[in-house]
């Protein structure tokens, strides 16, 4: 087959219909750029989620009941005997443990009043999640241990509410487990968030930490505990000898005690996320489809245009397969151009707007391959037709077209 | 003489389903190696009928037609592209150039598909050019030509492979009087130089240049005069 002057042909004519090429690959680029920008959107997100997890901490564990009759009484909370007597027991292998004190409430400062959300940590919070202060300290074991009423919060915060970022020392009033409270701020941190995880917590509040044991009186109970493992501990072997003890020492079944870690938890969301970016990644194919339609509409008016061009050169000793090939490669080649052109674009997009908000993007050599291949299979598919249709031209009716 | 065309008792018959028209009956026709031959008629008479299956572009419905000793009647639509290639010069009345490629190109064209190399190509697309007298005109494009020199490029494109025939449909059908002699006096050259040149025509003046003339009417051959030097 003369795949050189059909290379040539197909080029010489894609120049001489320049627009019409180009509109013509403007549906492949379209199509082809979406596709590879979302998916590269889907696994920058992905990747980012991943490495948020990475900063959690995988070792980290929630643990609640969860009734089999569905019915929450006092005996699925957990009290502070509970935590103090499973701190004793797994010593070892529990790196925290707290009660998992979350609230919601308003910081106020005279006529200022600010929404946050309160974390109370237990002893050790320090040793498994980093907290970066930037002003004062952190809150510190024996703020936990006596009940200290400090508090630490965001730069943000701060400035919003004193005016500064360095507002150590300062005064604010909290309303916290139905109790009024004065709070002294002993230390400033920094969001170290990632620029794509702050979109995502867009407009959610910013965390201030108090010692648990401000916000949790003695004979307070709370739904869940908040841990995480040792380094040195066996996920596994730990979750069933924990779960058999906290059975015991709460008489619930063991399939009652739920067991969440939050590497299931990441694996949950990635998995949501792949899903999620291969379903808009497959609705976006659609619009390849359509591209292709397109390549085939141009190539049937080319081939009907041309009809005489085509009985010429079968006058001449063209063989159908040589016509075939002369289209089919022209077809190829449009749709392979625009989709190396929506290549291009796709991760120049994506490029730009992870350069803006400050994100390294993902973007998979496989995508790209995946792309360009099925844009030429979709200019041969959909070339096809109207390849076959020249091909199968009789000369003398071509030759006498006008 | 090498008999080049033989033609046995040829019939073409179209079937439109409706009506039959039966436009070659039982048509025999010898031309030898060398020969110079007009081919006249009104239309309708069976000459262009006759043209297509000279040209292998169409095939009889029965009868036999040996070009150059090959049996074209047995041939595949694919083994019919290649004798096209390599046995015919096609000549056509409105050139049948192809547009915007340069004369150069076009007339390398059935060598593309004679598969000739490039250097070759380019070469024997030169020596043709200026064999007509348009060397001055190797790169223009076919609208920048006029009529009798779009028709020389046809001519040299139909000699690209060295076929033993040369087929004009009503070559000058499109041409002024001057032109139409240049044209004629080209073909008589080629002749001289030893081509088979079948012309077909409605002109009595063309149908001059030539050395023997078939008249056709209504499917059948009427005449056939081979006039002396």
């Amino acid at each position: 087959m003369l795949f050189w002057e059909n290379m040539k042909l197909a080029f010489q004519a894609i120049r001489i219909n320049k627009m019409r090429s180009f509109l013509t690959m403007l549906g492949m680029i379209i199509g082809i750029s979406s596709v590879i920008s979302i998916v590269s959107i889907g696994d920058t997100m992905r990747s980012v989620i991943a490495a948020e997890y990475e900063n959690i901490g995988k070792k980290r564990v929630s643990v609640y009941i969860n009734p089999e009759d569905g019915l929450y009484d006092d005996t699925c909370l957990f009290t502070k005997d509970d935590v103090e007597k499973l701190k004793d027991a797994f010593q070892d292998n529990i790196a925290y443990i707290g009660l998992g004190f979350y609230d919601r409430t308003n910081l106020q400062k005279g006529r200022k009043t600010i929404q946050v959300t309160i974390v109370g940590t237990a002893e050790k919070y320090t040793d498994v999640q980093k907290v970066e202060i930037i002003y004062g300290r952190m809150i510190s074991d024996q703020d936990v241990k006596e009940g200290k009423k400090h508090i630490v919060i965001q730069d943000s915060t701060a400035m919003e509410m004193f005016g500064k970022e360095n507002a150590v020392g300062e005064v604010v009033r909290a309303k916290i487990s139905q109790e009024e409270q004065e709070l002294l701020v002993v230390g400033i941190y920094k969001n170290t968030d990632s620029a794509l995880m702050k979109l995502l917590s867009g407009g959610s509040l910013a965390t201030a930490y108090i010692p648990e044991t401000v916000g949790i009186r003695q004979n307070d109970t709370l739904w869940s505990l908040d841990m995480y493992v040792s380094d040195n501990a066996d996920m596994e072997t730990f979750r069933s000898q924990f779960v058999g003890a906290l059975s015991r020492m709460k008489n619930k079944a063991k399939e009652e005690i739920e067991f969440y870690t939050a590497m299931e938890d990441m694996q949950t969301v990635d998995g949501m996320m792949s899903k999620l970016s291969l379903a808009v990644g497959a609705i976006a194919a659609i619009s390849l489809v359509v591209g292709g339609i397109g390549i085939m509409n141009i190539m049937l008016v080319s081939v009907t245009e041309r009809t005489r061009e085509i009985g010429i050169r079968k006058a001449l000793g063209a063989r159908t397969g040589d016509v075939l090939m002369q289209f089919l490669i022209e077809s190829a080649i449009i749709s392979a151009a625009g989709g190396i052109i929506g290549t291009a674009l796709g991760i120049g997009v994506v490029g730009i707007g992870g350069a803006t908000i400050g994100i390294g993007v993902v973007v998979r050599p496989s995508v790209v391959i995946t792309a360009v291949v099925f844009s030429a299979i979709v200019g041969i598919f959909f070339g096809l037709y109207p390849a076959r249709k020249a091909a199968k031209a009789d000369p003398i009716t071509a030759l006498r077209y006008e | 003489m090498k008999e080049i065309i033989k033609i046995e008792k040829l019939n073409k018959i179209y079937d439109t389903g409706a009506i039959q028209v039966h436009a070659l009956k039982d048509l025999d026709l010898t031309i030898e190696q060398g020969e110079y031959v007009a081919i006249m008629g009104q239309s309708g008479s069976g000459k262009s009928t006759l043209m297509n299956i000279l040209g292998c572009l169409d095939r009889p419905t029965s009868g036999s037609y040996l070009l150059d000793g090959i049996n074209v009647t047995e041939q595949s639509e694919n083994e019919l592209s290649l004798v096209r290639n390599k046995k015919i010069g096609f000549v056509f009345q409105s050139f049948h150039l192809i547009p915007r490629t340069s004369a150069r190109k076009n007339v390398e064209l059935p060598m593309i598909y004679g598969k000739i190399s490039a250097s070759k190509r380019f070469q024997r697309a030169e020596e043709l050019l200026k064999k007509v007298g348009l060397e001055k005109r190797l790169d223009h494009m076919p609208n920048e030509l006029s009529g009798g020199q779009k028709q020389r490029v046809a001519i040299a494109r139909a000699l690209a492979n060295n076929p033993p025939i040369i087929l004009a449909d009503e070559p000058t059908g499109n041409l002024d009087t001057a032109s139409s002699v240049e044209i004629m006096e080209l073909f008589s050259e080629l002749n001289r130089e030893g081509a088979t040149v079948i012309v077909v025509t409605h002109e009595e003046d063309i149908a001059e240049f030539t050395k023997r003339v078939l008249r056709f009417q209504d499917g059948h051959m009427i005449s056939d005069v081979r006039r002396e030097e």
